[in-house]
C-alpha cells in the first residue's frame, strides 16, 4: 500500500494478538484446562488440571494432606521428631522440611518455595483478613495458586471433600469425608441426648503447674467445647490465658484434661490439687499426644480420634466402647501404619 | 535516725503492713477474715483451726506462699534498683541495666525449649542471670577504663540486647503451638504458679543479696560521688562494687527466675521511698524495700482478682508505674534528685 | 610529715603528661601549683593524691610509700576537695559532711556520735551551720565549696590537696575560701592548692610550683618565684605587674 499507515498498524495488531496469545500459552501451560475453586475467601483460584504436589502453608495443612495422600504433601511444615516417625507410615519422614508461610512469622523462603515447583499451595486454618491478604500477596507473587480453607474442626468432612475435588480424588476424599462425619455425628448424637445440667464442668490444664488454659472459643479448647461440656474458663471469650490457682480452685471442675505428662504425674501429690473434685473423683485425664496431639494442637483432623476419647473421658456411661479399636483403625487409615500392641498402649498412656 | 526521716519510714512500714492485709484478705476463693485470723493462730500454736480443709489449703499453699513471695521480690527488687542507683550515679537506672533480667529470660526460655521441668526452668533462669552479669563485669573490668561506671553500663546495655537477641532467636525457632505460648507467658512475668517449694530457693539469694546492700547503706552515699572523690574519703570502691553488684544480681536473678520479668519496680520505687525519706541511702534502703514490698503486693493482687484470667504482673507494673512517675515528676517541688 | 613525688612521670594509659617531677609539700605549709591548661596541675594533683598511678617514679607520704597505704589508711593523712561538679543526689549538707568520716569507720558502720560531733564542728568552723539540713544542690557555689572543705576537713587529715578552689566562685567567696587556705597552713595541715590566679597564690601560698608542658619550670617561695619574669614564661602571655607602694603590696594582671 502507498500509504502504510492504517493497514500496517492492523497488521501489527494481529501479530502482537497471536504473539500474546502463543507465549500465554507456552509460559503458563499448567493452566491450560484448568478449573477455578472458589476458596474459603471468596477468591476463585484457578487449579491446575494435575495436582501432584501442594506446598502446605502451616502445620493443620500439612497435616490433612498427609493424612488423605502422603505422596501429595511436598513436605512438613516442621519435621516431625523420631517418636513420632514410628507411628507414621508411607514415607513421612522422608520428606524435607519446608517452613511455615503463615501463623505467627514466616519461616519459608519465597524463592526455596518457587524452587520446589509446588502445583498448589494449600492453607488450613482461620479466615480473617490478614490470611486472605496473606493468600493474595503470595499468589501474586509467586504466580502458584494459593487456596485457604476453613479449619474449623466440625467441617472436617468439608475440607476432605474441597482436597478431593482440588486433586481430582474424590473417591478416596469421600472415604475420609465419611469417616469424619460419622465420627462427629455419632459422638454428638449420643451427647446430644444428654440433659445440660448432667454435663461436666473441665477445665483444660496446660503449662508446666497446669494453670494455662483455653479461655471460651479459643481454639485450644475447641473439641472439649464441641462436646458440650461446660469450660469453667469459658464466660471469658478469648485464646490462651493463666489462671490463679485460687480460681481454679473456687471453680472446683469435674474433669481436668491436660496434655502435660509432669503436671498429671504430680497432680495427685500435690497438696494444692489435691482438694479438687476431680482430682479426688480421679478424673484427671492426660491426652495421648503421639504420633499428633489427641486434643488442641495441631488444631486439625488428628483430634478426630481425641473426640472420641474426649467423649469417653466426658461422659463415660454413654461411651462404653473400647477406645482401642478405634485408636487402631484411625491410625491405620488417617497415619498409613498399623501400631504394634506395644506402641498403642504406650500412645493411650499418654506418654510423651 | 534523725527525726524528720522517722514520719516517712513509718509511712512506708505502714503501706507494706496495708499490702499484706489487703493480700491476705481478698482473692478469687473466699476466704473471710476470720478464717484467716483462725488458721494462722492455728498454725503458731499447734492446735486445729476448725476451718474447712478447701479454705485452709487456700490460706496456707495457695495466697500464703504468693503473698509472701510478692513481698519478697518486691522488697527484693526496689532495694537492688536503689543501690544501682547509688552505684552507678543516676536515677534512671533500674536493676536490669547489667543484664540480669536478659540473662534470665533467655536460660528460662532455653528451659522452656528443652521442655524441661519447672525446677529446672528457674534454675537456668536463675543460673542465666548471675553468669549474664558476670560476663558484663569481666568484659567491663579487663579494660581498665579510666570511668569504670561508664563501661560497666555500656558493656550492660550491648550484652542485654545479645541476650534479648537469644530470646528471639528462641522464640522464633520454637514451636508454634506449644513451646512459644509457654515463653510468652513466662516472659510476662506472673506469681501464679508459687507454691511453698519456690519459697525456698527464692528466700536464700534474696535475703542474702538484701541483707549485704542493707549493711552497705551507710557507705552508698559516698559511693555515688565520683570515683575519684569517693576513693580519697577512704572508699574501696572496687571492692564496694563488685559486692553491690553481686547482691543486686543475686536478688534481681533469684526475683526473676520465680516471677518472671516484672521491670518498674526497681526504677519507681526508689523514687517514691526517696519523696519519703530523702535521698540519704541510709534511710532509703530501709524505706524502698518497705514500699517495695507494699507496692508489689498491690499490683499483685490486682492481677489476681481484677478478672478470672491473670494479668501479667510485667504489665501491671507498667500500667500503674507509668502515670505514677509521670504525675511524680510533674508534682515534686523539692528536688530530691 | 611530708608528702613528696620522686622523679615522677605522671599521666594516663594512653599519653604521658609529664617527666621526672620532684615536688615536696611539708605539714604546715602551703604549696600553690601554677600553670595553663594542659600543664599538668592536675594530673600531678591526682597522682601525689593517690587517685592515678605514676607511669615512673614514686610518691611518699611520710616514711612509706604511697601506694602501700590502702584506699582508708590514706584517706586518714590525705583529704581532697575537687572542683564543683554535677551532683546527683541532693544530699543534705550535713550529710555531706559527714561522709568525710568515711574513713574512720569500717566498711559497715554507721555514724556514731562522735562522728556527728566533728561534723558539726567543721560545719561551725567555716560558719555554714545554719545550711546543714538544707539540700547540697540548694545552696551557693560558695558556699558549697566551704561544704566540700568542711567534708575533707572531717577526715581530721594532715593534708589538704585542693583542684582549682576558686574556680566558678564569685570574687567575694574567692578571698573567703582563700583565707581559710591560709589558715589551714597556719593550723598545721599540709595544703596544696591549683590555681589560675598568681594572686590567690601571692596571698595564700609560702611556697609556690611552676608547671608547664609537664616540666618543672620554678619551684619556691611565693615571694621570690611569683615575679613578672617567670610567669611571662609560664603562661607565654605579656603580664603587668602593679604594685600599692603605700601598702607595699603586688599584684599581677593579664597584659
Amino acid at each position: 500500500m502507498p500509504d502504510g499507515s492504517p493497514v500496517k498498524s492492523r497488521a501489527n495488531l494481529n501479530r502482537r494478538k497471536v504473539l500474546t496469545g502463543l507465549s500465554a500459552t507456552i509460559v503458563a501451560p499448567r493452566l491450560a484446562r484448568a478449573f477455578a475453586l472458589t476458596d474459603a475467601t471468596g477468591r476463585a483460584v484457578a487449579i491446575p488440571d494435575k495436582v501432584e504436589h501442594i506446598f502446605p502453608a502451616g502445620p493443620p495443612a500439612s497435616l490433612l494432606i498427609y493424612t488423605f495422600a502422603p505422596d501429595l504433601l511436598l513436605g512438613w511444615t516442621r519435621n516431625p521428631e523420631p517418636l513420632q516417625c514410628a507411628l507414621l507410615g508411607s514415607g513421612a519422614c522422608d520428606k524435607p522440611e519446608v517452613g511455615r508461610l503463615t501463623g505467627r512469622g514466616n519461616t519459608t523462603n519465597l524463592e526455596v518455595l518457587i524452587k520446589l515447583k509446588p502445583d498448589l499451595i494449600l492453607d488450613v486454618g482461620t479466615i480473617n483478613d490478614t490470611f486472605i491478604s496473606l493468600a493474595k500477596r503470595v499468589q501474586d507473587e509467586t504466580g502458584i495458586p494459593y487456596v485457604l480453607f476453613d479449619g474449623r474442626f466440625d467441617a472436617a468432612a468439608q475440607l476432605y471433600r474441597q482436597l478431593g475435588q482440588l486433586t481430582q480424588r474424590q473417591a478416596q476424599a469421600e472415604e475420609f469425608a465419611r469417616y469424619s462425619d460419622n465420627t462427629i455425628k455419632t459422638v454428638k448424637g449420643r451427647i446430644d441426648q444428654i440433659p445440660d445440667a448432667r454435663r461436666p464442668t473441665v477445665y483444660y490444664a496446660r503449662g508446666p503447674r497446669g494453670l494455662e488454659t483455653g479461655l471460651g472459643g479459643s481454639i485450644n479448647v475447641e473439641t472439649i467445647e464441641l462436646l458440650g461440656a461446660h469450660n469453667v474458663a469459658g464466660d471469658q471469650r478469648g485464646g490462651m490465658a493463666t489462671m490463679s490457682m485460687e480460681q481454679v480452685l473456687a471453680w472446683n471442675p469435674d474433669v481436668i484434661v491436660t496434655i502435660e505428662p509432669a503436671f498429671a504425674a504430680s497432680v495427685h501429690t500435690d497438696p494444692v490439687w489435691t482438694p479438687v473434685k476431680a482430682v479426688q473423683t480421679n478424673r484427671v485425664h492426660l491426652s495421648p499426644r503421639l504420633p499428633f496431639g489427641w486434643v488442641d494442637f495441631p488444631p486439625s483432623v488428628n483430634r478426630l480420634i481425641g473426640l472420641w476419647w474426649l467423649a469417653k473421658v466426658l461422659y463415660p456411661a454413654q461411651f462404653p466402647e473400647d477406645l482401642r479399636p478405634l485408636a487402631l483403625d484411625f491410625y491405620k487409615r488417617f497415619y498409613h501404619l498399623t501400631p504394634t500392641d506395644a506402641q498403642m498402649d504406650s500412645v493411650l498412656a499418654g506418654s510423651p | 535516725m534523725s527525726r524528720s526521716t522517722f514520719p516517712g519510714l513509718l509511712v512506708a512500714f505502714a503501706i507494706l503492713v496495708a499490702g499484706l492485709l489487703l493480700a491476705f484478705m481478698v482473692g478469687r476463693y473466699p476466704v473471710s477474715l476470720g478464717d484467716l485470723f483462725s488458721v494462722v493462730v492455728a498454725k503458731l500454736s499447734g492446735r486445729a483451726s476448725g476451718v474447712p480443709a478447701a479454705a485452709q489449703n487456700v490460706i496456707l499453699l495457695v495466697r500464703g506462699p504468693r503473698v509472701l513471695a510478692a513481698a519478697m521480690v518486691g522488697a527484693a527488687l526496689s532495694v537492688a534498683g536503689t543501690a544501682f542507683q547509688g552505684l552507678f550515679r543516676n536515677p534512671l537506672v533500674s536493676p536490669d541495666l547489667l543484664g540480669a533480667s536478659s540473662g534470665a529470660a533467655l536460660g528460662a526460655v532455653i528451659g522452656i525449649f528443652f521442655s524441661l521441668g519447672v525446677l529446672e526452668i528457674q534454675a537456668l533462669a536463675f543460673i542465666g542471670g548471675l553468669v549474664a552479669v558476670g560476663a558484663v563485669y569481666l568484659i567491663g573490668s579487663s579494660m581498665s577504663p579510666r570511668d569504670p561506671i561508664l563501661v560497666l553500663v555500656l558493656t550492660g546495655v550491648v550484652i542485654g540486647a545479645l541476650l534479648g537477641a537469644g530470646v528471639g532467636l528462641m522464640k522464633y525457632i520454637a514451636d508454634q503451638y506449644n513451646q512459644l505460648p509457654a515463653m510468652t507467658f513466662w516472659l510476662l512475668g506472673s506469681l501464679a504458679a508459687t507454691n511453698v517449694t519456690d519459697l525456698v530457693p527464692l528466700f536464700g539469694p534474696v535475703a542474702a543479696g538484701t541483707l549485704v546492700l542493707f549493711a552497705l547503706r551507710w557507705r552508698m552515699n559516698a559511693m555515688s560521688l565520683p570515683e575519684e572523690e569517693a576513693r580519697a574519703l577512704g572508699v574501696p570502691t572496687g571492692l564496694l562494687r563488685i559486692a553491690i553488684v553481686t547482691a543486686a544480681t543475686l536478688v534481681t536473678s533469684a526475683s526473676v527466675a520465680t516471677a518472671g520479668i516484672i521491670g518498674w519496680v526497681g526504677l519507681v520505687v526508689p523514687h517514691i521511698a526517696r519523696t519519703l525519706v530523702g535521698p540519704d541511702f541510709a534511710r532509703l534502703i530501709p524505706a524502698s524495700a518497705l514500699l517495695g514490698g507494699g507496692f508489689l503486693l498491690v499490683i499483685d493482687t490486682l492481677a489476681r482478682t481484677v478478672t478470672a484470667t491473670e494479668i501479667p504482673l510485667g504489665i501491671l507494673t507498667a500500667v500503674v508505674g507509668t502515670p505514677f512517675f509521670i504525675w511524680l515528676l510533674a508534682s515534686v517541688s523539692k528536688t530530691w534528685a | 610529715m611530708i608528702l613528696s613525688g620522686h622523679g615522677l612521670t605522671i599521666g594516663y594509659s594512653d599519653h604521658v603528661v609529664g617527666r621526672d617531677l620532684d615536688v615536696a609539700l611539708n605539714t604546715g605549709e602551703v604549696l600553690a601549683l601554677l600553670g595553663p591548661n594542659g600543664g599538668g596541675k592536675t594530673t600531678l594533683l591526682k597522682t601525689l593524691l593517690g587517685l592515678l598511678a605514676p607511669r615512673g617514679g614514686e610518691v611518699r607520704l611520710g616514711d612509706r610509700r604511697l601506694s602501700d597505704y590502702s584506699n582508708r589508711e590514706r584517706a586518714h593523712l590525705l583529704a581532697y576537695v575537687p572542683q564543683f561538679h554535677a551532683v546527683t543526689f541532693a544530699f543534705t549538707v550535713e550529710t555531706v559532711v559527714l561522709m568525710g568520716r568515711t574513713a574512720h569507720g569500717n566498711l559497715f558502720s554507721r555514724p556514731g556520735i562522735a562522728d556527728r560531733d566533728i561534723a558539726g564542728r567543721m560545719l561551725d568552723r567555716f560558719g555554714i551551720t545554719h545550711l546543714k539540713d538544707r539540700p547540697y544542690t540548694m545552696i551557693s557555689g560558695g558556699e558549697r565549696q566551704l561544704v566540700l572543705l568542711a567534708r575533707a576537713l572531717a577526715q581530721e587529715p594532715q593534708f589538704v590537696v585542693l583542684d582549682e578552689p576558686t574556680a566558678s566562685l564569685d570574687f567575694g567567696n574567692q578571698g573567703k575560701v582563700m583565707r581559710e587556705i591560709r589558715a589551714l597552713g597556719a593550723a598545721g595541715h599540709g595544703v596544696l592548692f591549683t590555681t589560675h590566679d598568681p594572686n590567690h597564690a601571692m596571698r595564700a601560698a609560702d611556697r609556690a610550683y611552676l608547671l608547664r608542658g609537664g616540666q618543672r619550670i620554678a619551684e619556691g617561695a611565693t615571694g621570690e618565684v611569683l615575679n613578672r619574669t617567670q610567669l611571662e614564661t609560664l603562661y607565654q602571655a605579656p603580664v603587668e605587674l602593679i604594685s600599692d607602694a603605700a601598702a607595699g603590696r603586688t599584684a599581677f594582671l593579664p597584659g
